[in-house]
């Protein structure tokens, strides 16, 4: 450090940050512009470091506004919404299904091999359908190029 | 619920721009201040102000979210991609977009740690005090670390002649 009377044990280093940041005592605040009244280096560096707090708040960080931060609260509270909807209706089908299936199950007016006929092709077809929905949930989460349009 | 929707849309730009250093990726950052606006809005008694303003907790959020998706990227859930060059195109032309261009090499030249604190001081000009909220750590260690940061980003502006 030269230019200055100042040993580089007196240098006040991180104080530089805190004064410009307006974070000191007004004791270290004090200590800081006497010790940068005598040292070049310091002055210096407590300017370069304030030019250069000012660049960074200036500078665009970010590409998106506020409107498009506003747009996707709305679509998180529509997701969340329709997460609702689809669980009140699945679980709504269910309840028919069941009763159904617990209803045609007891009805003493259709014969046993009827009832395990026509309940492996329900099931079967229920099999089936529940495979292909996990097939292509697992295919839109690992797909890269979902949101691509064409 | 609304006054706390409009604060933060308005603190969104801010998030993007912290996720965006912590995570080196536009889009990652994007999803997670999207989560984070989820989870705020999940449960919007998280948030006491009693205990201090919105933006330091929000930004908390969203570090700690952008935190999780790095350790699923470390554990290979999500692809682990370079860090972008954003300053990279003709929008560049003007000289603000330059300085901005220069600014954000600069900052992807740096550490992690030190790229998050310099945008929680400069760019979202959060006190000491909700610093240390935000990254969890002791008040008195904040203005170091800053200083440090900030050493280093002036040391790669000034390597590149910017």
């Amino acid at each position: 450090m030269a230019g200055n009377t100042s040993s580089i044990d007196d240098h006040v280093g991180a104080l530089l940050s805190g004064y410009i940041d307006g974070e000191l005592t007004q004791q270290e605040r004090q200590r800081v512009e006497i010790h940068c009244e005598a040292c070049t280096d310091c002055s210096t560096q407590r300017e370069a470091l304030g030019n250069l707090r000012k660049q960074v708040g200036q500078a665009q960080l970010s590409e998106f506004g506020e409107d498009k931060w506003r747009e996707t609260m709305d679509e998180t509270t529509v997701r969340a919404t329709r997460g609702i909807g689809w669980l009140l209706v699945i679980g709504g089908l269910l309840a028919v299904g069941g009763i159904a299936v617990y209803g045609f199950i007891t009805d003493p007016g259709i014969e046993l091999h009827l009832k395990l006929i026509i309940g492996a092709i329900y099931g079967g077809a229920a099999v089936l359908l529940f495979s292909v929905l996990r097939q292509r949930l697992i295919e839109r989460k690992s797909d890269k190029y979902k949101d691509v349009e064409i | 619920m609304n006054d706390m929707r409009q604060e933060l849309a308005q603190l969104g730009g801010g998030a993007h721009a912290l996720a965006i250093q912590i995570l080196g990726n536009v889009d990652d950052a994007a999803d997670a201040v999207h989560d984070a606006f989820a989870t705020a809005l999940a449960k919007p008694g998280a948030y006491d102000e009693r205990k201090g303003p919105l933006k330091p907790w929000f930004m908390r959020v969203v570090r700690n979210r952008c935190l999780d998706m790095l350790r699923r990227r470390r554990s290979g859930s999500l692809p682990v991609e370079e860090l972008i060059d954003p300053a990279t195109g003709p929008e560049e032309a003007t000289g603000e977009a330059q300085r901005s261009g220069a600014i954000r090499n600069a900052l992807a030249e740096l550490a992690g740690d030190k790229r998050e604190i310099i945008v929680l001081r400069d760019y979202l000009d959060l006190s000491y005090a909700e610093i240390a909220v935000v990254l969890g750590v002791a008040q008195g260690t904040v203005m170091s670390r800053l200083h440090r940061a900030r050493l280093a980003l002036k040391e790669a502006l000034d390597k590149d002649g910017r």
